[in-house]
Order: C-alpha cells, then structure tokens, then sequence
C-alpha cells in the first residue's frame, strides 16, 4: 500500500525519464561545491565547471571535432566489420556442422586473447594509422555477435521449422522466414555488445598508439597535466555510450516489435 | 484428389518404428505394429497411455518421421515428408512470434508452393479468422493472445493452406478447464463447417467420448492398436450424459 502512494506521488511529481537525471546531477552539483570550497585537491579533481569550460574551447577550434570525428570513423568500421562477419559466421556455424567444427576451436582459441595484446602485432601489420584500429575492434567486437547469432540460430523451436514446412516452405524460404527473423533478438544483443566492446577498445587502442583521437587527446591532456581536459574527454566518451545505447534500444522497439524482454 | 465422405485416406501398413541407440543410449522399439485406416472427413481420437507414441503416430503422418517398417499411405500414396494436405496442429502452438495474426495466417499462403492456387490472400486470413473467432486481433502479436486464441490461430493458419488432414497433437491440454470446454466445441463446430478429417491426439478419455466417430486405443509402448471404439452417440454430447460415462469407464478400464 505503501509502495502504491509512493508511486502515486512519484508519478504526479516528476515523470520517470526526468527522475533519471536527478543522480548524475546531484554528483555534478556535489562535486562542484566541493571544488569551489577547496574540500577537494583540484588538480586531481577540478571542478566540473571548469571541465566545461575546456569542452568549449575545444569544441571551437575543432579540435575535439577532429579527435572524435577520427574515433568514430573507426569505431563504425571494425563494428560494421565485425557485425557483417559476426553475422554470417554465427549462422553458418548454426547451420552447418561442417564450419562449426572448422571454427569453433579457432574462435574459443582467441577469444579469451585482450584485443590489445595483440594491438603491438596489428601496429606492424597495418600501420599507426586508422588500419591497426580497425582491425582490433573488428576482432574484439566480432566475437559476441557470433556467439549470439550461433545461440540465436541454434535455440529456433524445431516446430516452427516443422509447421513452415507442412506449409509448403523451401529451404530457402525457412532460412528467410524463420532461421534469420528468430536469431534476431539474438543478433541484436550480440550487435549491442559488439558496439560497447567497439567503444572500449578505440579509447585504449589510441591510448598505446596513435597521432590522433579521443584516446589520444585523453591522454595527451593527462601528460600536459590539463586534468580539466581529461574529464571533457571522458565526459564526451561517457555520452556517446550513453546515447548510442539509448538508440539502440529505440531501433529494437522499432526493428522487433513483437520481441518481449521480461526485464530491460 | 478429392475423396468423397467415407473413403480411406490414410492408412497405416504394418509400421514399426525404432529410434536407433544414439551414443550408447539402449534403441527405443515406439511402435511394434500399427494397422489403421482413417476414411475422409472422420474425427478420429487417439488415446493411450503417456508415452506409447500418440504423437509419433502424428509425425509419421505429418512426414517428420519415417517408419523404420511398413508403410503410412496417404490418398494411395506413402507419406514421403511434410505437405500441405497433412497439417500438424502441435501441443505448445508454433506459431511464429514476428508475425501478427493475420501474417501468422498468410504466411502459408505467400509461400511459392502455394502462390497461383486461386486463393486471394487478403479474403482468406480474413475468412480464416472469422472461422475461428479471431476476427478483432489481426494486428496482435502471438504473444498478446490468450492460449485458446493462439491454439484458434494455430488452427486457422493450418487451415488457410486447405489441408486435407488435421493432426492435433493434444492441442487442449494446455489450456485451463473452462476454455478446453469452450475449445472442444469450437473444434467440432469448425470439422463440421470444414469436413477435414481429425486426428485428435488426447489424454483426456472424456474428451475423446465426447468428440470423437471413433477412439483409437493404443497400448503401452512398444505400441499397437489395442481396440477401435465406435461412438454413434449423435452431438452434442456431454460428460454428464451416462451413455458417454459408461463408455468412457470402459475404455479407462482398457488401459488400466
């Protein structure tokens, strides 16, 4: 009964997407008093007006535009890569004992390898450029698609595979009908595991080396002792987590209406 | 081919099955020896004790077993694998989450195999629909409806393709008492407006009296027909009515 009024209350006080900044406001505004009466060494911790500040100078002689425009670039193209790879290698492990065997021992054998142990190897291979990154996102992010497209693809309920065939499906038709429309719940989760993985990397990758990015500027800034720097960069890496993840829900509800998770 | 009323339409030739020992596991011997003919347009249940192979029998009919012995022949011809004349009706529906209602219902219809067979799409899932009551749902998801609607929905997709045979594979059991009441009579209103031929796989030996022109009994595995029981009774019947009790206390002490 009691939880009922609360609820009531809450309800004609803030709507919930509102009360979900309540938190990370009040840390915000915490920290900055904190700052401001010198409770807080501000070298280790400036205030996060300050921080502010420095996202505005950086956001106007493009210099953060240039850093994060390089990041994203390569982000999209190891994610992409791996999804596209991670996709097809699920289902056909799925599908065909043939390529499971093949690469089943392979994908288990690197799997549990960081990604940056070998970022020195793909350095050599491909250049300090754009070409090393890409290249260790693609492997690092292609793992939990292929894993999820091949649970996906695996736990299709025998009966619907049955019941479209009495109806009179090819094989074709099942594969298009039934095989990719049930992994998709599956391939989705891998492909939004795939993206923060994609995300963690990048920041790390350009962190041991690189001539430009977010890992970089991060970096660079810890290394000129601009700490203020240090946190517009983590605070400009946090939201594009935060709001690709949001997209990513909003493309589920709209790609899977039909799919129902118990808990989000 | 269309037979007329009465006619054999299946027929079960001797058929054994045995799943074969897979990785150390003993072979399992399911049906020793099953003789049985189904005319065109009967209600047939399928009674037995858990276990003996009522629902293998289905498979073999539907195509997604073959006999290890003998022979299931349909219209004349063995089963050779799954078609649309022989539609399967499962137990927990099958019915294909991403689809609303009415897509369920299509879905067979857009197939290649039965594209160009004079059947309009968009009037049929409609008609389909009407048939089993589901008229106001079409843009619902599987997973909005209720168990006896998505059993209905399951029936009307089956139906849409005009199969000859249903094969209901204990399709009321999941549901709770007062709809599987309601269902039975919408399954015997819809075979009598549809005339398809029934085999009605049931635990439930009120049911199946109830139901059903005649009850297959099976025996405990390895399996064979233990005795056909005729039931001219004229419908509706009723549980209570003691012609159907005594019937069915005969055929429970059968099993027994």
């Amino acid at each position: 009964m009691l939880t009922a009024a609360f609820r009531r209350m809450r309800r004609a006080a803030l709507p919930r997407s509102t009360l979900r900044f309540v938190a990370p406001l009040t840390v915000l505004a915490g920290w900055e008093v904190a700052a401001r009466f010198g409770l807080i060494n501000v070298f280790l911790l400036p205030p996060p007006s300050k921080a502010f500040a420095d996202l505005i100078v950086l956001g106007s002689s493009g210099h953060l535009w240039k850093a994060l425009y390089a990041s994203l670039f390569r982000v999209v193209c190891g994610f992409a890569l791996a999804v596209t790879v991670g996709v097809c290698l699920g289902i056909a492990m799925a599908r065909v004992r043939l390529i499971n065997d093949f690469f089943d021992p392979l994908v288990e054998l690197l799997r549990p390898i960081s990604p940056l142990a070998l970022f020195p190897l793909a350095i050599l291979w491909f250049g300090i450029g754009d070409g090393s990154k890409i290249f260790v996102i693609a492997l690092a992010a292609s793992f939990p698609v292929i894993l999820n497209t091949f649970a996906g693809a695996r736990s299709i309920d025998i009966n619907l595979i049955r019941a479209s065939r009495s109806l009179g499906a090819t094989e074709l038709e099942i594969f298009k009908g039934i095989v990719l429309p049930a992994s998709l719940p599956y391939i989705f989760t891998g492909v939004r595991l795939a993206w923060g993985i994609s995300l963690i990397v990048i920041i790390a990758a350009e962190m041991i080396g690189a001539t430009v990015g977010m890992g970089y500027m991060v970096l660079e800034a810890q290394q000129t002792f601009r700490t203020e720097r240090v946190f517009a960069g983590i605070f400009v890496i946090g939201v594009i987590g935060f709001a690709t993840d949001l997209g990513f829900r909003r493309l589920r509800q709209w790609l899977l209406p039909w799919y129902r998770e118990t808990e989000d | 081919m269309v037979l007329g009323l009465g006619q054999e339409l299946v027929r079960f030739d001797r058929v054994a099955l045995t799943f074969p020992g897979i990785s150390g596991r003993r072979a399992v011997e399911v049906l020793r020896r099953l003789d049985l003919s189904i005319g065109a347009g009967e209600f047939i249940a399928i009674i037995g004790p858990s276990g003996c192979g009522k629902s293998t029998l289905l498979s073999l009919l539907a195509g997604y077993l073959t006999p290890s012995s003998g022979r299931v022949l349909f219209a004349g011809k063995p089963v050779s694998g799954p078609g649309r004349e022989r539609m399967m009706v499962f137990q927990q529906p099958a019915l294909f989450p991403w689809l609303t209602t009415a897509e369920n219902v299509a879905y067979g219809l857009k197939l290649k195999a039965n594209r160009g067979n004079g059947r309009n799409v968009k009037e049929t899932v409609a008609a389909m629909l009407q048939l089993v009551q589901l008229d106001g749902f079409a843009r619902h998801y599987p997973s909005d409806l209720s168990g006896g609607m998505r059993q209905r929905l399951e029936i009307a997709r089956a139906l849409a393709v005009d199969p000859q045979v249903l094969l209901m594979d204990e399709p009321l059991a999941a549901l709770d008492a007062l709809t599987r009441r309601r269902m039975q009579r919408e399954v015997l209103q819809i075979w009598e407006k549809t005339r398809k031929t029934i085999l009605f796989v049931t635990h439930d030996i009120d049911e199946a009296v109830i139901m059903a022109d005649r009850i297959v009994v099976m025996a405990q595995r390895p399996t064979f027909v233990l005795e056909i029981e005729e039931v001219t009774l004229p419908r509706p019947r009723l549980r209570e009515d003691p012609e159907v009790s005594k019937i069915a206390q005969r055929l429970s002490a059968l099993l027994e």
